[in-house]
């Protein structure tokens, strides 16, 4: 890896199956000012496919070396000098590029380094009541079932929108899994930190690879891994609707239900955590807020409480908002402001981008209120704090609920919560004063990721 | 008209015909009634100039506009030259790989024929390829020119060649439409053809597409095999970036010398990599004077870059047989001094025109 100096660009390598790799002509990274920050090593095609065959030569990380493993690199990735960065460094980088604001970046490198500690026994509690987790394991006597992986090697097309989206792979690595991750090029840095941390802690070169590629590259890794986790648009969820070794991570489209029963303003402050913590970029962000009653007095105090955060630049401690590329800004400012027609507007109405000067802009908050819970801008999900507040009653039911990765439920309605957990398209469900963007290590994000990867196989041991 | 002056374009490629004066002769025999195409005949009012006056040797070439979009159209016959008489027939018909849109048809007459693989076996005999020895050639046929090229290259050796025929247009269409499994299973359906060859005979060498070196990488038998009795590797037909070049020459195949091959139907040749480069070194195509001239361009202004700067390629064909002045390749390059003897640029790190990464997809927060 590349020492930082002074002189020379920083250099984000591929970290392959022989150690760190750079090619002939690095792409740029550039912050959101588009200035440029870094050079990244786009790996090719060729690179990718013997990179994952590897991989596949490669045995799992001994079951023994897991807590140490996992527990050193926590504390390297949440501390420590990793590639040449101190965390202060990785972080303002960070920052500068994705326009995370600061505060979030930071609070996510503890939240990771928490999830790398706890990934095996997060991995273990998605195991199955009557699978034993190996032969050695006695359970096995009882229940004549192993819990055994689907495959081998484990691909991850990852996003950018927030530093957080690496916490899901670490248990595929600890439930044995071989790992390769596409990094965001927008935003490699948390990747290639997470992968050189783990390294450093003594996962070894062929079981886990950092494989930064372009868009085309990309497909290979994703075709070449036995199974695959690819974030996206609604283009990809469709896209791999009907691949069964591929799991798709779309728009989460979170929303709150507020019922006639609930004051929300008991609440208001878990409302604005809901639409803008984490920057309000992340899929567990609030997206609509369905309101039993008149959603108009809501309306309007989360748009007073949203209108007084600052717009700053995103490595500023006191940011809290996301900045991007003016050109994008205005890109996002437009398209907001066609989708939103019909509806009234409570904060945002004349657009959201906030020039800083320098070529970025802050995305700023947008308040919208639409006439019915099945307006069709409840599905439009943003990357900023950017919500649509509707009336619901009885009358809508379910429907306009539907699709929803957290759905955090302020009701009383016992009745409720019970269709709430029944209903196959709602992911998860928060009751009472929860932020949608909850997550703790060992609580499924999107069900557990094992239930992917894994499979419970019989297994009978009779007298031989 | 002084047929003396002409006989320069009869002069083969290592003949020492001035590139200037093969110029001058190729406008009198492209633009003289009794001896210029119909196609030609039919533009030189339109040009806006006299190329028989005005174009005074390779610079000059400059001066035409790229004409080639109307390849797509054109009657095949209206492109043969007069000169070679009433009954001349083109010993081939060839045809773009439709990239951008309908295919642009080409004839090749035979004496170009001849020059064209000419100095292809010339190049490579400088490549130590060796005489007799057995081909593989999975490549393009019918009416692509690459197949033709690398079938009469071994031939020219005195080898056997043995072919695997394949279809990029289907390929593309495929892609095209997402048909990822269907490109796939083409692909694999290559690879046992080439297998079988590869396994039950002694392949000397193997010239094939670089996605097609890039699948055989990854089968360890194929790998095997090929490093442990072929003799060279020619790859062409599609762009290979220096990374996968260096790892295709250092990692997988690190016994057999792997060696590129420029080229494409407006060149109506193919160029093949200057002799002697390491893998860590940029690949250069150098010219092929008199016949091929190369110019590497700002894209916007169409002034030559620097030496050592991306641009995009400029080609012109030269010859007897055809006149393909200026035409503007979807292709890439740095620009780089040629080789002792060849007028234009020689190209190095060829690449296809980047394409423009959509932002354009907005919802979602990924």
């Amino acid at each position: 890896m590349a020492p930082v100096s002074t002189t020379e660009p920083l250099h984000l390598d591929a970290l392959g199956p022989r150690g760190a790799y750079r090619t002939r002509v690095p792409s740029t990274v550039t912050d959101v000012s588009g200035a440029p920050i870094a050079r990244l090593s786009l790996v090719p095609p060729l690179y990718v496919a013997r990179a994952i065959g590897a991989l596949r030569q490669a045995p799992p990380i001994a079951a023994a070396d897991l807590d140490t493993v996992f527990a050193t690199a926590g504390e390297a990735f949440a501390a420590g000098t990793v590639g040449g960065l101190s965390v202060r460094e990785y972080e303002r980088l960070v920052s500068r590029t994705s326009g995370t604001p600061l505060a979030v970046v930071r609070a996510a490198t503890r939240g990771t380094a928490r999830f790398v500690r706890h990934a095996a026994s997060s991995a273990d509690r998605g195991r199955p009541r009557g699978a034993a987790s190996d032969l050695s394991d006695p359970v096995l006597h009882e229940t004549h079932t192993v819990w055994a992986r689907q495959g081998d090697v484990f691909a991850v097309n990852a996003s950018g929108n927030h530093p957080g989206v690496h916490r899901g792979w670490l248990e595929a690595l600890a439930l044995g899994y071989r790992v390769a991750v596409r990094p965001s090029r927008r935003e490699p840095f948390t990747a290639h930190r997470l992968v050189a941390a783990l390294r450093q802690a003594g996962i070894r070169d062929d079981q886990l690879m950092l494989l930064p590629t372009d868009h085309a590259a990309a497909g290979t890794l994703v075709h070449g891994a036995d199974r695959a986790v690819v974030y996206g648009g609604d283009d990809v969820v469709t896209k791999y609707a009907h691949d069964t070794k591929v799991l798709p991570q779309g728009p989460g489209r979170s929303k709150i239900l507020i019922t006639a029963d609930t004051d929300w303003r008991d609440h208001l402050d878990a409302l604005v955590a809901s639409v803008a913590d984490e920057g309000g970029t992340a899929c567990v962000n609030a997206t609509a807020i369905l309101v039993e009653g008149d959603p108009a007095p809501l309306a309007e105090a989360l748009a007073a409480r949203l209108t007084v955060l600052p717009s700053l630049p995103p490595q500023d401690e006191r940011a809290r908002l996301p900045v991007c590329p003016q050109q994008r800004a205005r890109a996002l400012s437009a398209y907001l402001k066609t989708v939103a027609a019909g509806t009234r507007a409570w904060l945002g109405g004349d657009g959201i981008a906030d020039d800083l000067g320098d070529g970025s802009a802050v995305l700023r908050p947008a308040v919208h209120q639409t006439a019915s819970a099945r307006a069709p801008q409840l599905r439009t999900e943003l990357p900023f704090p950017c919500v649509w507040i509707a009336p619901w009653t009885r009358a809508d039911g379910m429907a306009p609920l539907r699709d929803t990765l957290v759905l955090s439920a302020l009701t009383r309605d016992r009745g409720l919560w019970e269709s709430l957990i029944a209903e196959p398209s709602i992911a998860n469900v928060y009751f009472g004063d929860q932020p949608t963007h909850w997550m703790a290590p060992g609580v499924p994000h999107d069900s557990y990721l094992s239930d992917f990867l894994m499979r419970s196989k019989a297994v009978y041991e009779g007298p031989s | 008209m002084p047929i003396g002056s002409l006989t320069v374009l009869d002069a083969g490629p290592f003949d020492g015909v001035d590139p200037d004066e093969h110029v001058r002769a190729a406008m009198q025999w492209h633009f003289t009634p009794e001896t210029g195409s119909r196609y030609w005949l039919e533009r030189v009012d339109r040009l806006g100039f006299d190329p028989c006056r005005d174009v005074k040797g390779v610079a000059d070439l400059a001066l035409f506009p790229d004409l080639t979009d109307e390849l797509r159209d054109v009657r095949v016959t209206d492109l043969v030259p007069r000169g070679y008489g009433s009954q001349a027939r083109p010993l081939h018909v060839f045809e773009s790989g439709g990239t951008t849109g309908a295919p642009k048809r080409v004839v090749q007459m035979d004496d170009w024929a001849r020059h064209g693989s000419e100095q292809v076996a010339r190049r490579l005999r400088d490549h130590g390829l060796p005489v007799g020895a057995l081909w593989l050639t999975v490549a393009p046929t019918g009416p692509h020119l690459v197949g033709e090229v690398l079938q009469r290259a071994a031939a020219s050796l005195g080898s056997p060649g043995l072919g695997v025929d394949m279809d990029p247009r289907w390929v593309k269409k495929l892609v095209a439409a997402g048909r990822r499994d269907e490109v796939d299973a083409y692909t694999d359906h290559l690879v046992d053809q080439c297998r079988r060859i590869l396994l039950g005979q002694d392949i000397g060498v193997i010239a094939a597409t670089t996605p097609m070196l890039e699948r055989f990488a990854r089968d360890s038998d194929l790998v095997e095999v090929i490093n442990g009795s072929a003799q060279a590797i020619i790859w062409g037909g599609t762009h290979m970036d220096p990374d996968t070049r260096d790892l295709l020459q250092t990692e997988v195949f690190p016994d057999v010398p792997v060696i590129g091959m420029y080229g494409n139907t407006m060149m109506l040749t193919a160029l093949l990599e200057r002799v002697g480069l390491a893998a860590s070194e940029p690949c250069v195509f150098d010219p092929v004077s008199p016949y091929v001239f190369l110019s590497v361009v700002d894209p916007d202004t169409g002034q030559p870059v620097a030496e050592g700067e991306r641009g995009q390629v400029v080609v012109s064909h030269v010859s007897k047989s055809m006149l393909i002045p200026n035409n503007r390749e979807r292709d890439t390059a740095l620009r780089v001094r040629p080789a002792e003897g060849h007028a234009g640029d020689a190209v190095a790190d060829v690449a296809p025109v980047p394409a423009v990464a959509g932002e354009t997809v907005i919802e979602g927060v990924y």
